[in-house]
């Protein structure tokens, strides 16, 4: 018997059960907004990414499917001259993690808004924050957060700034972990080490509420960042009209995970003790365009492994509060 | 509810931590301490502290079981896990450096057609070696890491260094610092995120009294 992590863990029977039913809750609801399921291939061609698990078939190197969201579009940029607007999907992908004894097997239902007039794009946004505002109650969540960030806040800083990509990559990987004395050292010597440490430290400065956009429009970058921090107020003011019962919503201005391929308002789902956001998404409009599509799109996955971890007692003893 | 645990690390950083600690909530038991008890309650009821080696406390921070530690930068710049250093603490201040025999140069060390380099820090020493496009073999050793080029071992360590006495005790001389290191306040992602109103003050707190230069 194997004795090490199990990176392909084997569901039984209850886990199997709770698996099944949230898949088949979570399908139904983005049934019911309109999404069609999409299941790409578990087979995924030119796989540069290395922390994919590839192997050869024959003399072709192929992996595992990576990430439904570039499954999706290869399929989409292939089979379809006008996208379908609405697209779930549910199923596994398989990438190594950040950290060694996580799960390389990762179970997701996710759903994908597709959107060729970019005047779409804000109820599109709205559209998937709703359908994510409703997950924590069908699957019997209490507590949960929603943090709701904006990849731009970074990225057109340290691009008027002209910090090359790779630096800039660096940053926001350090950023990432909330460690404002790296980027320091790494902006060091740069004419606008100053301005992008003090924009930092507003990013950094914790999810709160819509003070910290004030607090944003008054930093370094706040004329530069104008229209996103209106963006951003006009989803929170939205969404907090219509936020169930249980759920908290945040801004998360440090919200900077996966800066490169996320373009606009970012979402996380967190449940009270997760090690990981039991869903995520947002808005990557830069996705089909590098496939030769002038499309938009936005999506979110609902992390049905963190959901599985969430039921096992922690390794302190103490139950955890998120489930029911 | 449980105590909420702190993992502190034993060892070079634990003599200026703990003096630092005394007087606040964070204080740690002293019969508790004196014992040979792992986990060790704190001023503050609903707290609790681990005593960890600097290697296993990021993985008990990562995994979910300590919301917070202390940790080395050195140490974290080694291990490949996913959480959050939320300040650089300015204690347990020393350099990362090359070091080799007296009258050895940096030049001498790039001429050698197979230099081999003993450590603890392969990571740290693999990237100044790429950036300085050299080659060597790295000797990967736990502790007296000094020994390695007095018994012919290695040519040159790349090792910590503090007051430097170590070093001239073994008749060794830095040649060149790869960077510094020092305390850094770590945070579990998953509970500093889904939790913010506990985790966040907690953490802030600590990093004020860690900074502070106890009297």
């Amino acid at each position: 018997m194997p004795t090490h992590t199990p990176s392909f863990p084997d569901l039984l029977f209850d886990d199997a059960a709770r698996l099944r039913r949230w898949e088949t809750q979570l399908m139904a609801h983005l049934d019911g907004a309109g999404y069609r399921e999409l299941h790409p291939s578990l087979v995924m061609r030119d796989p540069v990414n290395p922390s994919t698990v590839r192997f050869f078939d024959g003399d072709e190197l192929v992996a595992l499917r990576w990430d439904f969201t570039e499954a999706l579009a290869r399929t989409l940029v292939l089979r379809f001259q006008d996208p379908p607007r609405r697209l779930s999907y549910a199923g596994s992908v398989f990438r190594r993690p950040a950290n060694s004894w996580d799960p390389v097997e990762r179970l997701e239902v996710g759903c994908e808004h597709i959107q060729t007039d970019p005047e779409q794009r804000t109820e599109a946004d709205r559209e998937l924050a709703s359908l994510l505002m409703a997950v924590p109650g069908l699957l019997g969540l209490e507590g949960c957060l929603l943090h709701i960030g904006h990849a731009a806040l970074l990225r057109r800083p340290l691009e008027a700034e002209g910090i090359p990509a790779a630096l800039g990559q660096e940053v926001a990987r350090v950023l990432d972990r909330r460690a404002l004395h790296r980027a320091a050292e790494l902006l060091d010597g740069h004419p606008a080490k100053a301005r992008l440490l003090a924009h930092a430290e507003i990013l950094l400065s914790g999810p709160n509420g819509p003070g910290s956009l004030a607090v944003l429009a008054q930093g370094p970058y706040g004329g530069l960042l104008e229209a996103e921090a209106e963006q951003l107020g006009r989803v929170l003011s939205v969404l907090s009209a219509q936020l169930p019962k249980g759920l908290t919503l945040r801004l998360d201005l440090g919200d900077l995970r996966g800066l490169s391929y996320y373009s606009g308002p970012t979402l996380r789902l967190w449940a009270p003790g997760a090690q990981r956001e039991i869903a995520a998404g947002g808005r990557y409009d830069g996705l089909y365009p590098e496939m030769g599509r002038p499309w938009y799109a936005a999506g979110f996955c609902v992390r049905l492994t963190t959901l599985l971890e969430l039921g096992d007692p922690t390794p302190a003893g103490e139950p955890l509060k998120g489930l029911k | 509810m449980n105590p909420l645990l702190i993992a502190l690390p034993k060892g070079r950083l634990e003599d200026e931590l703990l003096p630092r600690l005394r007087g606040s909530a964070f204080e740690l038991d002293a019969r508790a301490l004196k014992s040979r008890r792992l986990r060790i309650p704190m001023a503050d009821p609903s707290l609790s502290a681990i005593l960890l080696k600097g290697a296993d406390l990021p993985r008990y921070v990562a995994g979910g079981v300590a919301a917070l530690g202390v940790v080395g930068s050195d140490i974290l710049d080694e291990c490949r896990v996913d959480l959050m250093e939320l300040s650089d603490l300015d204690f347990g201040v020393c350099r990362l450096s090359l070091c080799a025999p007296e009258r050895t140069s940096l030049e001498q060390l790039r001429r050698l057609p197979h230099l081999r380099i003993a450590t603890k820090f392969l990571d740290a020493t693999g990237r100044w070696l790429a950036q300085e496009g050299l080659t060597a073999e790295l000797v990967p050793l736990q502790s007296s890491v000094e020994l390695a080029p007095v018994l012919g071992l290695a040519d040159a360590i790349v090792d910590l260094v503090q007051s430097g006495r170590t070093l001239q005790a073994h008749h060794l001389v830095e040649l060149t610092p790869l960077g510094r290191a020092s305390a850094r306040l770590v945070a579990c992602r998953g509970l500093y995120l889904s939790e913010p109103d506990r985790i966040g003050p907690l953490a802030k707190g600590l990093a004020e009294l860690l900074k502070r230069v106890p009297a």
